[in-house]
């Protein structure tokens, strides 16, 4: 886990796509959160799918949310 | 680089936006960046925005410093589920322009009812693979060049991109084709998703316009899905325009499900 300015990154795997454009994550640690997918993500149509191996930012506010800024290549 | 500086006073801390490089903005509140926005140019010219804030007040002040400082139009892309983003993007001055939807096509043709949906007279489906490249590359681009002289790249699936780098990206392993004599007239491109073995992305189906509204595309749907359903392969996916009538019309005719979708907005 990093802890930089830029905010706590961490990987994990998404373990289930739900509602609203959010995703279920499995950090390295065990721990899970809400994610959304960044804006980069997004505006390249890169699609996230259960199984995926992820780069997380949490949040700042709220360390049970986060944002997907990476999809790992498998 | 210069910085454009903003700063708004939120409750008792302040929230500084910088624009720290030529296309990337961050917002900060005591020394924590808790908001980036990001642009980008796609192909086609038009710029694209991204913003990623972790409460609402931080991305309106990055919309607004972001839009004080780039010339419009300007366009972002938010999924049609993300009502949140689609409501800050709004209070921002941005509208729908466009919807993508993305369908998940089924390859049985006992359910698509494609089993026997044969080309028009004088056409002939070129199976996946067989395509020869000359042709290909022809038909691939008279393709481009009616698209840039009608309803232009802005209108086609996002996959679907002007290819400034010519026509060496055809790979006719992924290409079927319909044939008019020596002639192609029509595509369609299908590919492998690695992390998805049981599923195909039909990337770009494309009729010349002297050809369309006779079949061809259904015959060449037809041919694709029913080769993927003998492989064992249940389902497609693919990606259409919901301005495009015609592309509609086929999907669902097909017994294609809508699993999600994007929207385009526009601030002009």
């Amino acid at each position: 886990m990093v802890r930089t300015t830029e905010g706590i990154e961490v990987e994990g795997t998404v373990i289930e796509c739900l509602r609203n454009a959010t995703f279920r994550v499995e950090l390295e640690n065990g721990h899970k959160v809400l994610a959304h997918i960044s804006g980069k993500i997004r505006k390249n149509y890169i699609k996230i799918l259960p199984y995926d191996r992820v780069l997380v930012e949490l949040s700042a506010y709220d360390l049970n949310r986060g944002r997907i800024l990476y999809r790992y290549r498998t | 680089m210069n910085s454009a500086r903003f700063i708004s006073d939120m409750g008792k801390h302040a929230v500084v936006v910088n624009r720290v490089a030529e296309t990337q903005w961050h917002a900060v509140e005591d020394d924590l960046t808790i908001g980036r926005g990001h642009t980008s140019r796609r192909p086609d010219g038009r710029m694209f925005l991204s913003i990623d804030a972790w409460h609402g007040a931080a991305f309106d002040r990055l919309a607004d410093t972001m839009l004080a400082d780039l010339p419009k139009p300007l366009y972002t892309i938010a999924d049609e589920a993300d009502l949140d983003l689609i409501s800050q993007w709004e209070r921002a001055g941005f509208t729908i322009r466009r919807r993508e939807g993305e369908y998940l096509v089924p390859t049985d043709p006992r359910v698509t009812g494609l089993g026997s949906a044969p080309p028009p007279a004088g056409v002939t489906i070129v199976a996946v693979g067989r395509a020869r490249r000359g042709p290909l590359l022809t038909l691939d681009r008279l393709i481009r060049e009616e698209v840039e002289a009608t309803v232009g790249w802005q209108e086609m699936p996002a996959e679907v991109l002007p290819r400034p780098d010519g026509a060496g990206a055809v790979d006719p392993s992924q290409y079927a084709v319909a044939a008019q004599g020596d002639e192609y007239v029509g595509l369609l491109r299908v590919a492998t998703v690695l992390r998805q073995p049981r599923c195909r992305r039909i990337g770009l189906i494309a009729v010349r316009s002297g050809l369309r509204r006779r079949g061809v595309a259904r015959a060449l749907l037809a041919h694709v899905l029913g080769s993927l359903h003998r492989c064992g392969i249940e389902t497609a996916s693919a990606d259409v325009n919901e301005s495009n009538r015609a592309a509609v019309a086929l999907f669902e005719g097909v017994g294609a499900r809508r699993a999600g979708g994007n929207l385009e907005l526009v601030l002009r």
